[in-house]
Order: C-alpha cells, then structure tokens, then sequence
C-alpha cells in the first residue's frame, strides 16, 4: 500500500518513510492520524514560514554584509553615535509607556472587576475599543487630542489662552502608545482580576492583615502574571511600532522611524537591515527571556497589530 | 483562652434581598466545638463568615466574644483563625512564611516568630515541609499547613469552613480524627461547618443542625442521632427508610399490624401523640429479615449489595417508598426473591403527620 | 464582598472615566470632524456626507482591496491553521515546540523589518511584488500565529486524545475524525481566531506600508496618505469608515472572549443563600 493511498484512508500502516516520520513526530497512537497524515497536515504551514520567513529572514542577514563597512555593519546599531541614541530613546519610552500602561490600568482594571455599579460594562466596552486600531489611526487620534486643532489645545486655549500642543513630538508618540496599550493591559489585568481568589484575602484578613498589607501580599502577587505578559507586549509594541510615528512626524528618532529613513530615502538597505536584526532580534529576546522566567507569560500571540 | 460567643438575634438578608438567615440565637461556651451541619444552601457558612467578621447581620442583631461586642469589628481586629474549603494559602509563599504570616502582621519579632512556626509545624507533623511552594503539597499537607497557620497566631476563636470537603474518603477520616485530638488538646472554642453527618458527629460536642435559614435542632450527637426532632433532621442524619401509620388510642398501626409499647412523643410539643396519622422514620435497624411465620410484613427484594460486615437489602412493597433493610453478610439473597421482615418498634422515631404542603 | 462606596471608590471612579475620556474624545472629535461642513469653524457650520462621499470616491479601491485580502487571509490562515494547530497541540515535542516559537516569530519581529526580508527576497519578481498577493503574504505571515494559537488554545482544553479515541472505536477513519470530531469542537477557536486574523489583516499598516505599491493601497495606507495630504475632514471622514468596519468586528471578538471565559460560578456564599 503506498503512502499516498494511507493519506486518502487515513490508516495508520506502516510505510518506508514510517522510521523517520516516527522519529519527528514520536510514535503513532491509535487514536491519532499517522506520521504521513501530520506531515501533510503540517506542509501548508512549514512551506509559509519556511519560503516567506526563514529565507527572507536569511536573505537580510547576509545583505548586511554589503554594507559600507562590511561585517562591522552588523553592530552599527552599538558603533554609530546617531542609532544609539535612537536605540536609547526607544528604550526608554517603551519602559515609561509600559510603567504608565501598567499603573493607570492595574488600578482601573482592578476597579472596574471588583465594584458592580450602572455603566460599568459600557466604560469596559469603550476602554478597550483600540483594540485593533493600526497605528496610523492612533497617531490621527493623537492629532484629534492634542494636535493643533485637538481637544486640549483647545481646552487650554479657552482656559488660559494658549493653546498646548505637543502631537508632533516625543510626548505626542507617547501618549499614542499608551493610547494603544491601555486596552491589551486592561484586558490582560481584568483577566487576571477575575482569577483571584477571594478566599485568599479573606484568609489574610482572618489573619490580621490591614488594606495594605492584602493588595501587597495578595493582590499584587495574583495580579503579577498578567501585568508581566501585557507588560512585555506592550514594550515589545512600542519598540516596533511604526505607524503612529510616521503619521505624526518623520522627524521623531525612534528606531523603526530611522529604519523606515534610511531604507526608502537614503537607499541604505545594508544598515536599515542591520538595525532591523538588531531590533528584531531585541525584542524577542526580550519576550523569549520574560516567558522563561516569567513562565509562559510574555505569550507574543496576545499581541495584536502593532 | 478560651473565649465564649454569643449570637442574639442575627439574621442575614443579602444586598439582592434574599434572606439568608431567619433570627437566630446561639451560645458557644469556652472551649467547645460546635459543628454546623446541614445541606447546602442551608445558612451554615453564612453563620460561619459572620463569628468570623466577613458578614455583618442584619440590623438588630448582635455578636459578642467574652462580652465584647464585636457586631461591627472587620475581621482583622476579631483575632479569629480560619481554615477554608480551598485552603487559600498564599501561593506566592512557602509553607513556613504562610505560617509565619499572621506573627508577622502582629509584629511578632523574628527570633519567636522562627520558634513559633518551627513548634506549629512539628505539631502538624510538616516540619519537613517548611520550605516546600504550596504548588508542590498534596491535599492533605496544604490543610495541615492551613491549620497551622490558623492557630500559629493563637486566635480566639478557630473557624473551619468544610476544611475536608476537597479530600479522598480515607485521608478525610485520617485528618478528622487528628483535628478533633488538636481541638481537645488546644481546648479552643471552635466552630466547624461541613455537610457530613460522620463528621459532625465525630467532632462535635454539640451539633447545629440547620435547615434553609433556620436552625432545626441544637444538641449533641447522641441527641441528634437518637432523638431528631422533625423528619428533616431524621432524614439528614442517616433515618432515610419512612413509613406511615396511624395511632389508634396510643397504639401504633402499620397497614394491619398493630404494635404496643411505641415511644411515640411528638418532638415540637412533647405531648404524647394518641391518634391520628403519622409518619415513622428509622434507619436499616428499624426492620429485620426473619421467618415467614414472625414477619409483620413481606417484600420484594430490589437490589442487593455486599458491604462486607453486612448485606443491605433495597426492599418494596412494604411502604409507599423501598426500605433499606440490612441482613447478615453470609445470607444468600438474590434480588426479585421475597424476603420477610420483622418492625423493631423501639427503633422508630415517629412523627405526626404533616400535610404534604406544609 | 463589596467594598464600601467611600473616597477610595471614587478616586478610582474618576481615574477610570479619565482614562475613558482619554480614549474616547479622539474617537468622538474624528467621528463628527469627519460629517461636519467646516472643521475649523466647528459644528454651527453644520453637518454633511460630502466627506464620506469624497472619500468613497478617493479611496472606494483601497477599501474594497483590504476586504478581499483580509478574506483571502482569513481562508488561508484557515487552510494552514487549522491542521497545524491540530498538530502542535496532538503530538507535542521538541520539534513542534521548536516550529511554535518559529511561527510566533513573524509577531515578535517588527513588521518593518519583515517587511523588508520580503522586499529583498521577492522584490525581484516583478509580476508577484506589484500584485495584491504580495501584500497577502506579509499577512498571512503576521496573522497565521493568531490563528494557530486561538485553535490550538481550544483544542488542547477540550481533552481530544479522548475524542478521537472515541471516534476511532466507532469506526471512524482519520478524516472522518477530523472534519466530523476534531474540526467541529475546535469551532470556538477556530472563529475567536478568524475574528481575530480579519482584524488585524483589516488594520495592518506596517508591513503594508512598505509592501504596497501605488496600485496595491489598502485601507490603512490610504488612510495614512489622507492624514498626510487631505483636509482634516476627509482624513476623519475616513477614519470614520474604518470605524463602521472595524467596531462590529471588535464587538463580536469582545463578546466572543466573555462567553469563552466566563468565570466558573463560586460556591460558597452564592450556595448558602435561599
């Protein structure tokens, strides 16, 4: 019986290719396909990645080679004065927007689970509206509020008679990317929330413990692993985000701004590919090492577009 | 330490208008165990959170421990250790800084809060466990370590929610028997809720018995074993075989049988019940198999199952309802066969009979 | 247990509609920027469609381009998804551990620089880099672990090695398995997941932007050309439509999410209740 004819009846016989179907998938068991079947169940899948990710993927790292000072190009991001900068300021805006994501939402999301009162589901609702939106369209928010025509210029401007706009610069990107963050960590910390246990402060409290001492010993430690994976996804969003920044201005140095620069503009594929490694390979790094010691915490697949 | 509560006049209606209690009083000497047992839904636990501080009664009512009033007090000013269903230790903890954790809040010093932990963890026999996660104990270790946190901070009063609900048949009668030699060693006035007929009567010196928001009888084992004094305690403390009958100037009537010598009180009243119908609860002693010729009635064997020092029968035909009738384990029966059974009038507790809408 | 309604409810109260109010005037101000005559002048110069209108005219291609794709993404993250979730989740491993964490990657990287692997490798293949399937690619890539992970978060919940072993002692062959057992009970998945590719596959501008070409605007590039050259007006009334789209979306996802995890009901206070 040939392979092909096990695939359309879905048996599970043995065939010459068996041995090494075995040994990648572990042995058949009755109640599962056979080798054959997983393979072909797989193919699809394995020709995606392997054809538009891992060749690509491979085609960029060795066209940073080409670059102006060879294989030196790899670390422009650490030996270039102008990317490092870019690179620091990257950073560290993601870490503020992830401290404030995490603060303003652990504190609201909490609420909004423990307290029962009319709108509650509605203001859940709005809260996570941005859910999806692309970057673009949170940068265009940005602008409604706090652009030459938004709400706050034009508040100030009723007030004191100035009008405050800081859309076009760094403050404007931040206050996008909290913009975007605010409904993945309110969802991330409304989840965790709803999983405590409230036997857990009742048994604090039974013990002694005054308010504070449950939201430190109890609370915050219920709450720890989802602030830790919306945290890490929210600081690897904000590392990468792209589109936000170029509909505010082309002149705010984050580093996927610069990337963007230098490939369209200066044609300098050999150093917009180095950065985009060392940018990609960063983040990654960054949720691989949250969710190995953070256990399956920083899962990037609760990420949504960036 | 020893610390006597009185309940008077508390009564619990939650937010969404359902009362969860009618009034009740009660009163907990030093020292005592007194088991809270009934059905879910019961009010038990409800009882239970308010001694504790988790529930406030309604207006009216009034808690106090040594006279203290402690109606309003939170929980954490009320010094009461708890042990919960879910054991509810901290997770984010070791077995001995969960112990360690109410010494703590109470500002007990390092060096005696050490001392403390170590001794309530030899007593509970998880000494070897002190720096075990939680995550990696067995059922029954997290409800030792849940006792010994409990009691570490030398409560007034020792809370216990179903602590033995989550745990296998034999582990439970295991930790049963240690719980009661604790409680009579620490000689603390303990309140236990749980849902068990066994368990209550193993651990309390006295049993509430609670039935949908109110409390049906108040005694001890021996009390409430042989002498229920409505159908509902009967029936929940293991009389679960009925009959009905008819008194008939002081004598008891049983379809055409007659029985002299029954001792037929009514419980609400304690006026002797002379006539009219009534109904008789007994458990699998209430009946015994025997010859044709001694039998007050004769039935019709249902099911048989072997419990080893006994056979128990599932019997119709004789009341309304098949009976449980037990007989001696070398007995061959075998189910659909006749089978002729004899009233032990003297096991049968007897009621009046309600009308079934009552 | 309900905490008591005193300063601290309110603080938090306020600290919640702020952060409501924070999301949502933007939304509002876009919304009626994009039906009003006159933005400058403000809502007394009164409302219209001449926007919506215009903008339909202007970018009717883009839009309908970002519908089509996101369906050609949706069936063929469905197509790839589905059995590789099957896969992962049925017989797990190093390899497939290792194949997950590769899937994962495409998220996990910046889309500019996945944008650009592609653009190297197939910028090249003229016919294939200016099609609109150019564009699906770099979608398909970013939404496959989407898809993969809701379907197998299902599928390993739902105990199949049972299932299935129940199914085969019926007599049921692998396919019959798989399409009348496995796919069936994998549904909740399989939808959460398909919501979610068409989303984000609605919404993706990173990758998009420097995968498109001035034949191949979606949505969201168009949208970033009328922030960049259009009046205020039509760059809201755009954002507009791609709210009417995007909302229901969001919505069905948002309801779909609370039937899936609703809590499982406690028993202690709400049992000794009457």
């Amino acid at each position: 019986m040939s392979l092909m004819q096990n695939i359309k009846e879905g048996r599970s016989r043995p065939s010459f290719l068996s041995p090494v179907l075995a040994r990648v998938f572990g042995q058949a068991t009755p109640g599962a396909g056979s080798p054959a079947i997983l393979l072909l169940l797989i193919t699809p899948g394995l020709v995606i990645v392997a054809a538009f990710f891992l060749i690509p993927m491979a085609l960029v790292a060795m066209r940073v080679a080409d670059g102006p000072d060879g294989w030196a190009t790899y670390f422009v991001i650490l030996t270039n004065g102008r990317y490092f900068a870019s690179l620091v300021q990257t950073l560290v805006m993601s870490a503020g927007v992830t401290f404030c994501a995490l603060v303003l939402c652990g504190i609201c999301g909490l609420f909004l689970v423990r307290n029962r009162f009319a709108g509650r589901n509605m203001i859940t609702a709005l809260l996570t509206l941005p859910l999806s939106f692309p970057g673009t369209v949170v940068g265009f928010m940005v602008i409604m509020l706090a652009g030459r025509q938004g709400a706050i210029g034009s508040m100030t401007n009723a007030l004191f008679d100035e009008k405050l706009v800081f859309a076009y610069n760094i403050s404007g990107l931040f206050i996008g990317y909290l913009y975007f963050s605010i409904p993945r960590v309110i969802l991330a910390v409304m989840a965790s929330a709803q999983k405590l246990d409230p036997q857990l402060e009742e048994a604090a409290r039974s013990l002694g413990a005054p308010t504070w001492r449950v939201v430190k010993d109890v609370i915050l430690p219920g709450l720890m692993p989802g602030l830790i994976s919306s945290g890490a996804i929210c600081f690897a969003t904000a590392m990468g985000a792209f589109g936000t920044a170029f509909t505010l201005a082309t002149d705010i140095d984050v580093l996927p701004m610069v990337i963007y620069t230098e490939f369209t503009r200066n044609a300098n594929v050999a150093v917009a590919a180095s950065l985009s490694i060392a940018l990609g390979a960063m983040t990654w790094a960054f949720l691989a090492s949250v969710r190995y010691f953070a256990g399956n915490s920083g899962d990037v697949a609760a990420r949504g577009g960036a | 330490m020893t610390t006597q509560i009185k309940l008077h006049d508390c009564a619990k209606t939650f937010a969404d208008g359902t009362r969860a209690l009618a009034p009740f009083d009660l009163e907990i000497t030093g020292g005592e165990t007194v088991v809270l047992l009934g059905p879910s839904g019961c009010g038990k636990t409800t009882i239970l959170r308010m001694i504790a501080g988790l529930e406030f009664p309604d207006a009216g009512g009034k808690i106090t421990f040594d006279g203290d009033d402690v109606t309003r007090q939170s929980i954490e000013k009320r010094r009461v250790g708890m042990v919960f269903q879910s054991y509810a230790l901290f997770p984010n903890m070791s077995v001995a800084q969960n112990v360690a954790y109410g010494l703590k809040v109470h500002g007990v010093g390092r060096d005696e809060r050490d001392a403390r932990v170590t001794a309530m963890l030899e007593m509970m026999h998880i000494d070897m466990l002190a720096d075990r996660a939680i995550d990696q104990l067995s059922g029954g270790q997290r409800q030792r370590v849940a006792l010994a946190r409990a009691i570490a901070v030398q409560p007034r009063v020792l809370l216990l929610d179903e602590p033995l609900t989550a745990l296998d048949a034999k582990l439970r009668v295991r930790l049963r028997t240690e719980i009661n030699g604790l409680l009579r060693k620490l000689g603390i006035t303990a309140v236990y809720v749980t849902h068990d007929q066994e368990e209550a009567m193993a651990l309390g010196d006295r049993i509430v018995v609670m039935q949908k928001g109110k409390i049906a009888q108040i005694g001890t084992p021996r009390e409430i074993y042989r002498k229920p004094q409505s159908p509902f305690v009967a029936d929940f403390v293991g009389a679960a075989n009925r009959l009905d009958g008819q008194m008939h100037d002081g004598r008891l009537h049983i379809g055409e049988r007659v029985f002299d010598a029954v001792d037929a009180f009514d419980p609400r009243h304690g006026d002797i019940i002379d006539q009219g119908p009534v109904e008789l609860y007994f458990r699998a002693d209430g009946l015994s198999t025997c010859e044709a010729g001694d039998a007050d009635f004769t039935g019709r064997v249902e099911a048989v199952s072997y419990l080893g020092e006994r056979l128990r029968l599932t019997v119709s035909g004789i009341g309304s309802m098949p009976v449980i009738v037990d007989t001696h384990p070398d007995d061959v029966i075998s189910a659909g066969t006749p089978v002729h059974c004899r009233v032990n009038a003297d096991r049968l507790t007897v009621f009046p009979a309600v009308a079934v809408n009552s | 247990m309900i905490m008591g309604r005193d300063w601290k409810f309110y603080a938090q109260l306020g600290l919640t509609i702020v952060l409501c109010l924070f999301i949502m005037i933007p939304v509002v101000m876009s919304a009626l920027a994009g039906v009003t005559v006159n933005v400058f002048k403000g809502l007394s110069s009164g409302l219209t469609l001449r926007w919506i209108f215009e903008v339909w005219d202007l970018y009717a291609a883009s839009i309908v381009r970002s519908l089509g794709i996101s369906i050609a993404c949706l069936l063929v993250t469905l197509v790839a998804g589905v059995p590789l979730a099957y896969v992962l989740v049925r017989r797990p491993g190093r390899l497939t551990r290792l194949f997950e964490e590769l899937l994962t990657l495409p998220v996990a990287i910046p889309g500019l620089a996945l944008a650009l692997a592609l653009l190297i490798t197939y910028g090249g293949f003229g016919q294939y880099r200016m099609s609109w399937l150019f564009i699906l690619t770099g979608h398909v890539l970013f939404t496959l672990p989407f898809m993969v992970r809701s379907v197998a978060a299902v599928m390993a919940a739902m105990d199949m090695k049972t299932l299935e072993e129940g199914a085969a002692s019926l007599g049921a062959g692998f396919w019959r398995r798989f399409f009348g057992v496995i796919v069936p009970n994998a549904k909740p998945g399989i939808l959460a997941g398909a919501l979610m590719v068409v989303t984000l596959s609605i919404g993706e501008f990173n990758l998009t932007w420097m995968l498109h070409t001035p034949l191949t605007k979606t949505l969201p590039v168009g949208l970033a050309d009328a922030y960049a050259s259009m009046r205020l007006e039509i760059g809201s009334a755009y954002t507009l439509i791609f709210f009417v789209l995007i909302v229901p979306l969001l919505i069905a996802m948002q309801a779909f999410a609370d039937t899936a995890k609703r809590p499982p009901k406690r028993d202690d206070t709400a049992e000794d209740t009457i």
